[in-house]
Parts: structure tokens; C-alpha cells; sequence
């Protein structure tokens, strides 16, 4: 019988010899490593990230799940978005996002990543997270409690281990429409430029 | 690279920073010559969006604008709105906010201890004090339905009374703050490697805390006994014995001997208040339900929250809606006027933890 | 102490709010000599806050400073009107330090220009071009309209008032074809 601890296991592993699966044993094989180690970037942008520190000690002990914290960008696998996003936050989410290396995945806390929530009528403030980043999982709450973070860091385990979690690439392939929707609001300098960097000079590349 | 001015910035995006913001550090080697602070990450323009709400709408949204500690901004709320509106709470609902007041005072500085203490490395102590505030939500989230926003104290009492054996589990749990406290007292605030670490370093003096308008622990570190509770009481804490805890060197160390004195004497208001809790009503009966007139005219009120004072400036003009309310945090003139000139001379492994000893939270600053 | 603010400063009495909480209006020219006064010889040693309120119909902005003595159980709130056009005043960072960082606050929110403030950058926005937010005339809401995209409504997101309306009638019909059938009823046990 799976009760307890055999039942989550079966739930959080998944089957390695599942019919449905569509992925050659390469792609399955590393999906599977890639959703059992989560780096989570160490960035507080909103108000969410008074939960986070329940979720990732103790009590609720998100690192049972392989979810940790990562300090820098370059060594995170997924960035979240901790609810409302003014314009001046939003300029260094895109620039922590571009930093981080693939594969990457947003996850967008609370209803005010989703519509605007509370900050629907306020001028500072975006209202559709989508727009301007690609979002792999939405939590919704205000604020979601650790159970619901949790649960949104299990969907996107469950669908890295089937390989439907590729923002990064729809970021990729629709570069041009997310770097208009962020000019829109950000004006026509978007950090970084990308054209002072050092490998264009000498010494670099 | 000898002699070489190196900018860089600390945060937003950083583990060691308070919340989103960040500090542009001027450094030669590892000493730090220039901070500039910069805020706004979070900028929300909480003072547009009330501006436009009727008082049963900004209700709702101005617990958020500290999201450490939301009750005090409740609290300013309703005494500002009842202050204008000219109306009297029962006893009971002023016992419950005191209440609820300490107890996520109480939060607050466990919050504190956490990010402290993982400022220089000791996570334990981290692990610890996240699952002991979470006891305390555990309560909140009895009593008011949500574990961080509560919305529960309303212009003209709170939203709900006491639900059945709640003062008995306050208590419960008050025996067991006073048990595990003293572990704090072994594993952090007396342990070796936070003593060498904190002692000596960010020191404020007196004259200039007076002068520069700082408050809290940072006024109560340099040996000044300042708190709104004992000098300009509010609620009922006129009636209610405690301590103001101070002491006088004034760095990083001092000030954490005064949050964990107030952690004591935050428990000890709360078993006075689970003794002295009135019967009644906790709410006021309106004349027009729920539909407040604020009169042409001004008003400042403050609570003393676990950072230090914390004042509200509202003005009516005779509507529903209220003209302007000015939030004042601790924080406003901590992140700028102080950290700016603490920071300089500072080595740049100590910008953590002095921050966190001054107890800086970004969402008050802006808005 | 009242008595020679209001011959020497004000226009009105010092209104006392609560105990320990005083306000008094003040003529603009005198405010600074004012808080002067109250610093150097009433012991009000602390600046908490500057604040404004825009008071559009009339035409000015209400600039309230808010000072607390030494002993922190005395409020005085000092205000003084300044006109909305072109408005300016002096700064105060030379009495107070923390004065700089709110009349900062304030020239960034209000368009308020404080002479004598060194560094009146932006605080909390970036590259604002609009008018300063907390002007009366800047609607929020509408610069959302224009500025932002909100997400579509569910299919099943529905017009309350409208649906309120329809579902009354509803019911209403319903309660009146009870009522029909009662009185048919009725009449036929009559018959």
C-alpha cells in the first residue's frame, strides 16, 4: 500500500517508465535532474517574500522538495516574482532574468502579477506580468501562504520532469514582442544595452 | 588596482539586504568612503490610491504598507480615522488591539533575530526564530483569518471578537516564548561569534540620535528611554506595567540587547492584557453603518511599533473619502540620514548587519 | 507660551487637538522664525515630519511640519499655505538634518521647489515625466487606462449589477406566478 512517505514519493518522483512520456530518455533523464535540484534566486521583489523564509526553513522546509536558495543570478534556475512590480523593480527583474542562465523559470506570486490585485488603479505598478516576462507558474493569494508556494514549486517541478516548462525559449523566439511591451513602459532605455559589455573589446571574445 | 575606487551596488538583488533596495558603496579596498541609498523598488503611491477610496475601501490596503509588521499601520489607521470621525472604542476592542499589537511585535523581532543572525552566518538561529513567529501566526491566522495581512482593526473597534479558548492559547503559548527566549540568549545573543562581530561597530551617539530625529532602538541604544507607549500612551497602555529597555554604547550589539529585552517585556504586557481582557462589545455601533464623515481637519497619531515610532498624518475634507494621509515610518529618515553617514568607515562584510540592526524596511519608505 | 505665538506668528489660536497634540496656522514670512523659536527655547528638538495636503479648490498647498520636544509627550503642528502655482519655499536641511530627505520626498511627489536643498533628485520614481503623482489634477486611474493593458475578464464574468437586475425579475416572476396559482387555486376551491 502507498501511504505517507511512499505515496509522496511516488507523487514528486513520477514514473521513469511511463508510457505517456513523448521525451527520448536524454530529455527524461535530464528533466528528471533538473526538477529535483531548484535553485531559487535570493531576490525579494514584493511583498511575497515575507513567506518565503517560513517556506524555505523549518517549518515547511522546501529543501525536502530539492528547492534551496541561490545567491546570484548565475547560479538560480528559477527567479520569482514576489507580487506587485513597480517600474524601477521591473527594470532590474529583466535584468537579473537575462542574466540567470537557461533553462530558467519565472514564477509570479500573487494576484498582483496576475492583474494588477490590489495596485490596479496605482501609476507605478505593472498589471500583467506576461507582457514583459515570460511567466511559467502562477500562485495566486494575497499573500500566497507557504502551502501555496510550495504547491506552485510542485506544478512547475511536474511539468520540468515533462519537459512543457520552456519559457526561456518562448522569451528566446518572441524576444521582439516582450522587448516592445517593456519599452512601452519603460521608455526606449531598457538595461542592460548589451553594447558596452567586455567582450566586445579588447581582451574579450 | 592599488588605491582604487571600486563602486558597486548592494542589492536589490542581494540575500543581505533588508527588502528591496539597495546601497551604491564607494570602496577602496574593503573600506567603504561613500553610501548612497537608493529606494523606490516599491513604490507603490499608497497616498493616490487612499486618496481616491472611500475609508471602508483604504482600509483594506494600508496594512500593507509595512509588510513585516502591518498591524501598527492598522492601528494609526483607525485611531486617525476615529480621532476625525470623533468616535470612542469599547475597552474590550482597545484590550484586543494591544493584544494583537504585542503579539506581532513579538513577529516582528523574530523576524528581526532571523535576518540578524543570518546577516553574520548563524542560520540556525534563522530556522529556529521562522518557526517560533510562526506559532505566533498560527494565532493570527485563528483569530483574524490570514497569517500576514490581518485587516482586523477597524475604525471603531476590530472586525471579529475573540474566538472561543483564544486567550488560552495566548497563554500556552507565552510559557513556552518564556522557556525558549533564554535559548536565544545561549545560541545567539551570548554566543562568541556574534559578540565580536557586533560589538564596536555602527555606533550612533547620543547627541546626534536626538538631534537627527532617529527612533526606536536605535534612540533606545544610545541610552535615551524614548517610547510612545510610555510617552504619549495610547490604547491602553497607561494602565499596563512594563519596562522601556535602554542602553548606552550604541552599535550593532546594544541594540540587539534592547530588542531582546523588549521581547521579554512584550510578553509580559501580553500576560497582563490575557489577565485584564475585558467583557463587551468590540465593536461601536455607527450611526451610518460603516460609512464614515471626516470633518474638515487634521490630525497626527503614533504606536510604537517594533522598529519605533510609527505616525500617520490624515486630513478629511468633509466626504467619505480622506484628502491626504501621510505614512511617517521609522525607516524613512534611518535609511538615508543614518545608514549614509553609519556606513562610512564601515567594512563592506558589516553593510548586512548593520542594516539589520537598524531594522530598515523599504516598503514604508516609499509607499 | 500660546499667547505669544498667536501675537507674534499666527493669525489664529493655537487649537489644541488632544493633550499633548497643538497645531497653529502661521503666516509663511514667520514659520521659519517660528520653528526657530520653538527649537531654541521650548525644547522642540525633533523635526518628525513635513507633510503637504493639496487643497485644489483653494488654490494652495497646505505645508503642515510636524515637531516633537525633547521628552517626545508634545506635538506642535505648525502649517502654513503656499500657493499651487509655481510652488516654493524655503528648505530647512540647515536647522534639520533629516529635513533634506522629506522635502526631497516632496519636490518629487508635489513639484514643491525648497531653495537651499542640495539634492532634490528623484527618490522613488524614474524618469517621471508626468505631472508630480500626488498633484489633485494627476488621476491615477486614468493614466492606467492609457499607459497599462489589463487582463481580459473570464468568459463566465459577468456585469453584477445587470445580473442583479435579471435575477430579481426572475424572481419576482416567479413570486407572482406562485401568487397566481395560489389565488386560481383558491378560487377554484371556492368554486
Amino acid at each position: 500500500m502507498e501511504t505517507g512517505f511512499l505515496q509522496e514519493q511516488k507523487v514528486l518522483e513520477g514514473d521513469l517508465n511511463s508510457e505517456n512520456s513523448h521525451q527520448n530518455s536524454v530529455d527524461f533523464l535530464m528533466n528528471w535532474f533538473r526538477k529535483q535540484s531548484i535553485f531559487v534566486l535570493a531576490y525579494g521583489t514584493g511583498c511575497g517574500a515575507i513567506e518565503m523564509p517560513p517556506t524555505f526553513t523549518s517549518r515547511y522546509d522546501a529543501e525536502r522538495l530539492g528547492i534551496r536558495g541561490a545567491a546570484t543570478p548565475r547560479q538560480a534556475d528559477v527567479i520569482i516574482v514576489s507580487g506587485y512590480c513597480s517600474y524601477k523593480t521591473l527594470r532590474r527583474i529583466i535584468r537579473t532574468y537575462e542574466q540567470m542562465s537557461n533553462p530558467k523559470y519565472l514564477l509570479a506570486l500573487g494576484s498582483c502579477t496576475v492583474n494588477g490585485g490590489m495596485y490596479w488603479d496605482s501609476y507605478n505598478t505593472i498589471k500583467k506580468l506576461e507582457d514583459y516576462l515570460p511567466v511559467d507558474m502562477y500562485v495566486n493569494g494575497c499573500m500566497p501562504r507557504p502551502e501555496s508556494i510550495l504547491e506552485g514549486f510542485i506544478a512547475l517541478q511536474k511539468e520540468i520532469g515533462e519537459g512543457k516548462a520552456s519559457s526561456w525559449q518562448k522569451y528566446e523566439e518572441n524576444y521582439e514582442f516582450y522587448r516592445k511591451n517593456q519599452e512601452a513602459v519603460l521608455g526606449k532605455k531598457v538595461e542592460p544595452s548589451y553594447e558596452a559589455d567586455w567582450y566586445l573589446y579588447e581582451g574579450g571574445l | 588596482m592599488s588605491n582604487k575606487h571600486i563602486t558597486i551596488f548592494h542589492g536589490p538583488q542581494h540575500p543581505g539586504i533588508t527588502g528591496n533596495m539597495s546601497v551604491e558603496l564607494d570602496l577602496i579596498g574593503e573600506t567603504i568612503q561613500k553610501a548612497t541609498t537608493h529606494v523606490g523598488y516599491l513604490h507603490r503611491g499608497f497616498e493616490k490610491l487612499v486618496e481616491r477610496r472611500t475609508v471602508i475601501q483604504a482600509f483594506t490596503i494600508v496594512c500593507r504598507i509595512c509588510v513585516p509588521e502591518p498591524d501598527p499601520n492598522e492601528a494609526n489607521f483607525a485611531m486617525a480615522v476615529e480621532e476625525l470621525a470623533g468616535l470612542e472604542v469599547t475597552p474590550r476592542a482597545e484590550y484586543i488591539r494591544v493584544m494583537v499589537l504585542e503579539l506581532s511585535r513579538l513577529a516582528a523581532q523574530f523576524l528581526w533575530m532571523a535576518g540578524q543572525s543570518g546577516s553574520i552566518g548563524l542560520y540556525a538561529v534563522g530556522q529556529w526564530a521562522i518557526a517560533d513567529r510562526d506559532l505566533i501566526l498560527d494565532l493570527f491566522e485563528e483569530l483574524t483569518g490570514a497569517r500576514v495581512y490581518h485587516m482586523y482593526i477597524y475604525p471603531g473597534g476590530v472586525r471579529r471578537d475573540l474566538p472561543e479558548g483564544f486567550l488560552g492559547r495566548v497563554s500556552t503559548l507565552l510559557n513556552y516564548m518564556k522557556k525558549r527566549l533564554k535559548e536565544y540568549d545561549d545560541v545567539f545573543i551570548n554566543n562568541a561569534s556574534f559578540k565580536n562581530r557586533a560589538i564596536g561597530v555602527g555606533v550612533i551617539s547620543q547627541e546626534e540620535a536626538i538631534a537627527n530625529g532617529y527612533v526606536g532602538q536605535v534612540l533606545r541604544a544610545c541610552g535615551v528611554e524614548a517610547d510612545v507607549r510610555k510617552d504619549a500612551p495610547y490604547l491602553v497602555y497607561e494602565s499596563l506595567d512594563f519596562k522601556v529597555p535602554t542602553q548606552t554604547a550604541g552599535d550593532v550589539y546594544a541594540r540587539a540587547l534592547v530588542r531582546r529585552a523588549e521581547m521579554d517585556q512584550s510578553v509580559h504586557i501580553l500576560e497582563q492584557v490575557v489577565k485584564m481582557m475585558p467583557e463587551g462589545e468590540v465593536m461601536i455601533k455607527m450611526p451610518t453603518h460603516r460609512k464614515f464623515k471626516l470633518p474638515k481637519d487634521d490630525t497626527w497619531v503614533k504606536v510604537e511599533s517594533a522598529r519605533g515610532e510609527f505616525a500617520y498624518y490624515m486630513a478629511g475634507d468633509g466626504s467619505e473619502k480622506i484628502r491626504r494621509m501621510q505614512v511617517r515610518g521609522p525607516s524613512l529618515v534611518h535609511a538615508y540620514t543614518l545608514l549614509e553617514s553609519l556606513l562610512v568607515g564601515a567594512e563592506l562584510s558589516d553593510v548586512a548587519l548593520i542594516m539589520n540592526s537598524l531594522g530598515i524596511c523599504p516598503p514604508e519608505i516609499e509607499r | 507660551m500660546f499667547s505669544e505665538i498667536k501675537n507674534r506668528f499666527a493669525t489664529d489660536d493655537v487649537e489644541v487637538k488632544r493633550k499633548g497634540l497643538y497645531k497653529v496656522v502661521v503666516k509663511h514670512e514667520r514659520l521659519f522664525a517660528l520653528i526657530v523659536m520653538l527649537k531654541e527655547m521650548y525644547d522642540y528638538k525633533t523635526l518628525n515630519t513635513i507633510t503637504c495636503t493639496d487643497w485644489i479648490e483653494e488654490g494652495h498647498f497646505a505645508l503642515t511640519y510636524i515637531m516633537t520636544t525633547l521628552k517626545r509627550n508634545e506635538t506642535f503642528m505648525l502649517q502654513t499655505m503656499i500657493l499651487r502655482e509655481e510652488a516654493h519655499t524655503k528648505s530647512l536641511s540647515y536647522l534639520f538634518k533629516q529635513a533634506q530627505i522629506m522635502e526631497r520626498d516632496l519636490h518629487e511627489m508635489y513639484g514643491i521647489k525648497f531653495e537651499g536643498n542640495e539634492n532634490l533628485k528623484e527618490l522613488s520614481l524614474e524618469n517621471w515625466v508626468h505631472t508630480p503623482p500626488l498633484r489633485r489634477e494627476f488621476d491615477t486611474l486614468e493614466f492606467v487606462n492609457n499607459h497599462l493593458t489589463f487582463r481580459d475578464g473570464r468568459d463566465d464574468n459577468i456585469d453584477t449589477k445587470a445580473e442583479s437586475k435579471r435575477l430579481r425579475a426572475i424572481k419576482k416572476a416567479e413570486k407572482e406566478a406562485a401568487k397566481k396559482a395560489k389565488e386560481s387555486k383558491k378560487a377554484e376551491d371556492v368554486q
